[in-house]
């Protein structure tokens, strides 16, 4: 993993030098300067934060930072000065789980297997400006049906519509039955995996998502592993060949350890369950996820939400003692997730932040909920605000593009009232979006404020 | 869509067009209960009852008309010159997100009601469940789904091509159960470069299947006609709207024909002439005439239609003067057409010899006849849905007024126009 990062750094270092020497040509050609100023700049990485910052964009590009007085466009050039006093700058959020199908109402993939392709891709695209006007910059996406984000892609390339940056999988690759299976088709053996990883790869996907356990689907067994390693390792290495990212979905202990030894990139939900359901943390494991340098994308809020809404539910209409049991029950465990949590935040494990909405009760447009989560399972403000930006386009490969304010980086620059680094809950106010250095028109207040989820009273 | 407890909504506007033709009324009231009228009237007669919940709308300075209702729009259309011929290699789900922005565009540019002329596969029927499920905004639908072509015939690339009057009857049937309102018919050809534009297409008996099929489920049919003789097959086999309606002979030359007008007049078949495409397409190349200049081949296409448009407007003034009816359809976003200007079309009625309240009439109430859902909307009446434009000024005096949108009401709901999510 780390030697691989490490080439995809390099290669984006390559690609940054080769945009520098272009810069130089470009310098005097009237592409468009901005300079974006404000109280507070973080930048997404571990630095402090300046005070009193200021980021001159060039066209889409970061071209310098620093404290304000020593950021200043060449001379005899065109400058839009946009100057956010009181307020704070910071890189767009990323959020490195979602699902762009979903509708997080309730409904799980059985019953969006049933929705048309195009009302999907419909649906994918709104989630897609709810997410980039709650000042989601780039979103990679976890497993939709069919071609649905391809095509959202190709639409976004015609022009129609606007979203964050994709990351995409295209499908998830899952075994005959296993999580998401009616989504697309379904491999078995090393060498339906290798195929069907080409295969996602000529249709344009970024990473390959694995399902390495069983899900909300009514078929699969969450419980138990899906893929034998053999498999996985597979798929795995298969990417990698060509430069591509995996990350797999685990809802119990021996699919975590089966994607460890199969050298899987991130380990999504990361879930310390036995296969009788019982919650068992592995510190065994944990130090190897963080010896491996695997990330962590734990997932907690689409758990919350479904809390939430049996909260609703009870304020609304009142719960049957069954469902109150229930209730009682995803409580406690809440706790126990925040805890494994946290004890993998102690083993030096790195968590990003991944929402996975639009899926279950969660709505895309919300991601900073699940940063709130990580704060309260152990991160510092600080290290919440990485988890969504700097070390969240990490555990991407999209480092050299995006994710911290720095030269070379896209424009993708988010102003906002406070300061995320003593208050995480500030990743709510956002005031302006900037998209590979355009200002983005999110539109009306309350159209926004209608894709807003709230907790219950 | 709001989630509002009103349960009324009163809206106070200083002048009413109703999208009957009759004089403009002032200082007005209208009522709304829910998604219907309730009462129109003026600030003194119409009250709501007492102790109701209301919200009150106040347009002192502004009119208020029936939602405009644009008969001919292509949804999936970019208008930036790309052909059918081009549309049809584009997947369905981006013409689906196409037609989402399209449809959003014309909603808050005014238009509550639009008729599809014409889309590929099921594209539109997908847009119409993506909007009840609430996913995205637009207009009331009016949907042909695919459009009736022969084999090789203009726009056959969106799936239906039909041979005999038993495919015919076949293809109908399809159409309708998958949820088609009306059936659109390419009765010659057009731009599609396998089909003839100066010949008619099917057989008048093909024809009188399909439009029969259609009328036994209550669903009307409107036929493209770039000629002569597709006018006239149409009217024989009993169509309800011809489109287009070129009085033009397989020569090529433009030929007024007094009896194409005189029976559309005597059976009161609506003529949608689609005359702002041609002022668009003359405005393209008289923009680039002066930027950057014309190619031979550009330079010919300004003067053929340059001509073709005062022939047409003088075709169309004299079909008006024959009486008949004319429903505005922009055929947008077809050609260099883009969406979100339906008033475009409007002002070309005037152009081509409507008052203006002739021509608000021929975008609201006749619109909605020609559509056949004026039980529904194109006019302020008690009863009918709430599908309301304000704007600023008078459009009877200055049909250009339709462009200063204050406010669009649909179904009762005042639409966020800055809602792009």
């Amino acid at each position: 993993m780390a030697n691989r990062l490490q080439t995809l750094r390099r290669l984006t270092a390559i690609g940054q030098r080769l945009t520098e020497s272009r810069k130089v040509r470009l310098k005097h050609s009237g592409a468009s300067y901005k300079l974006i100023s404000g109280a507070r700049l973080i930048d997404g990485r571990e630095s402090r934060p300046i005070e009193s910052g200021a980021v001159l964009v060039e066209g889409s590009q970061i071209i310098a930072v620093g404290p304000a007085d020593e950021v200043a466009p060449p001379e005899g050039v065109p400058v839009e000065v946009l100057d956010f006093a009181g307020k704070s700058i910071m890189p767009g959020m990323i959020d490195c789980h979602t699902h762009h199908n979903g509708f997080g109402d309730g409904r799980l993939g059985d019953t969006l297997k049933a929705i048309p392709d195009e009302v999907l891709t419909l649906q994918s695209a709104r989630n897609a400006r709810a997410a980039l006007f709650s000042g989601v910059t780039t979103i990679r996406e976890n497993g939709p049906k069919n071609d649905t984000m391809f095509r959202l892609r190709d639409g976004f390339r015609e022009g129609i519509g606007i979203g964050p940056r994709m990351v995409l999988c295209g499908r998830a690759v899952t075994i005959v039955g296993g999580h998401l299976s009616y989504f697309g088709p379904a491999i078995t053996g090393p060498v339906e995996a290798r195929a069907m990883v080409r295969r996602l790869i000529k249709e344009g996907a970024d990473y390959i998502k694995i399902m390495a356990t069983g899900g909300s689907t009514l078929t699969s067994n969450r419980l138990r592993p899906s893929f034998e390693v053999e498999e996985l390792r597979a798929i795995a290495d298969e990417a990698h060949k060509f430069g591509k990212l995996t990350a797999a979905h685990c809802l119990s202990t021996q699919g975590i350890v089966n994607c460890l030894d199969a050298n899987v990139d991130m380990i999504i939900h990361c879930v310390f369950q036995e296969p009788d359901g019982s919650n068992r943390f592995r510190e065994d494991v944990a130090e190897r996820i963080a010896k491996q340098g695997a990330s962590v994308n734990p997932t907690l809020h689409v758990f919350r939400a479904r809390v939430w809404a049996q909260q609703f539910k009870k304020a609304q209409q009142g719960l049957t003692s069954e469902e109150q049991a229930a209730l009682d029950d995803d409580l406690r465990y809440f706790d126990v997730r925040l805890d494994h949590c946290k004890r993998m935040i102690d083993l030096g494990v790195k968590l990003v932040t991944g929402s996975d909405s639009s899926w279950g009760d969660y709505q895309l447009g919300n991601t900073p909920y699940e940063t709130e989560c990580l704060v309260m399972a152990g991160y510092s403000n600080a290290q919440g605000v990485r988890s969504v930006t700097g070390d969240a386009a990490a555990s991407l490969g999209v480092d050299g593009e995006t994710g911290t304010l720095e030269p070379g980086k896209a424009a993708d620059i988010l102003v906002v009232d406070g300061d995320p680094h003593r208050d995480i809950t500030r990743l709510w106010n956002v005031n302006e979006v900037f998209l590979g250095g355009r200002r983005i028109d999110r539109g009306s207040q309350d159209s926004r404020a209608a894709t807003r989820q709230h907790p219950p009273p | 869509m709001s989630n509002s407890t009103t349960d009324f909504t009163l809206i106070k506007a200083a002048r009413l067009v109703d999208g009957t033709g009759g004089p403009p009324t002032e200082r007005v009231a209208v009522l709304i209960e829910g998604d219907r009228i309730r009462s129109v009237g003026t600030e003194e007669t119409v009250l709501p009852p007492e102790g109701a919940n209301v919200q009150e709308f106040e347009y002192n300075d502004q009119t208020v008309l029936p939602g405009l209702i644009d008969s001919h729009v292509h949804l999936i259309g970019f208008g930036d010159d790309r052909m059918g011929d081009e549309l049809a290699t584009i997947p369905d789900e981006v013409l689906a997100l196409q037609a989402a922005r399209n449809a959003r565009t014309h909603l808050y540019s005014g238009v509550t009601t639009v008729r599809d002329c014409g889309a590929k596969n099921r594209t539109t029927f997908m847009l119409r469940q993506a909007m009840q499920l609430g996913i995205t905004p637009g207009p009331r639908l009016v949907l042909s789904g695919r459009p009736m072509a022969i084999v090789g015939g203009h726009l056959s690339y969106f799936g239906v091509q039909a041979t005999g009057e038993v495919e015919c009857r076949a293809a109908v049937r399809q159409l309708v159960k998958e949820g088609a309102d009306f059936i659109k018919i390419t009765a010659t050809g057009g731009s599609t470069r396998t089909s003839m534009i100066l010949r008619p297409s099917f057989t008048v008996d093909e024809l009188t299947a399909i439009i029969d099929e259609a009328h036994k489920f209550g669903k009307h049919a409107a036929a493209h006609c770039a000629s002569t003789q597709g006018i006239l097959n149409a009217l024989d086999a009993g169509v309800d709207t011809v489109i287009h309606g070129y009085h033009r002979d397989p020569d090529g030359g433009f030929q007024y024909q007094p009896k194409v007008a005189e029976r559309m007049a005597e059976r009161g078949v609506f003529l949608n002439p689609t005359l702002n495409a041609g002022r668009r397409r003359i405005r393209v190349l008289e923009d680039k005439l002066e930027s950057e200049g014309l190619t031979e081949a550009e330079q010919a296409e300004l003067n053929e239609t340059r001509q073709a448009h005062d022939v047409r407007f003088d075709h169309v003034s004299r079909m008006i003067a024959a009486g008949v009816k004319l429903t505005c359809g922009s055929d947008s976003a077809w050609g260099v057409y883009e969406m979100g200007d339906f008033q475009g079309e409007v002002d070309a009625h005037v152009e081509a010899g409507l008052s203006p309240m002739e021509a608000i009439v021929s975008a609201t109430g006749d619109s909605a006849r020609s559509c056949w859902i004026d039980g529904d909307v194109g006019t302020i009446a008690e009863g009918k849905q709430a599908d309301l434009l304000v704007v600023d000024g008078d459009p009877t005096q200055d049909i250009g007024a339709l462009n200063n949108v204050v406010d669009v009401f649909q179904t009762g709901t005042r639409v966020d126009r800055g809602n792009y999510v």
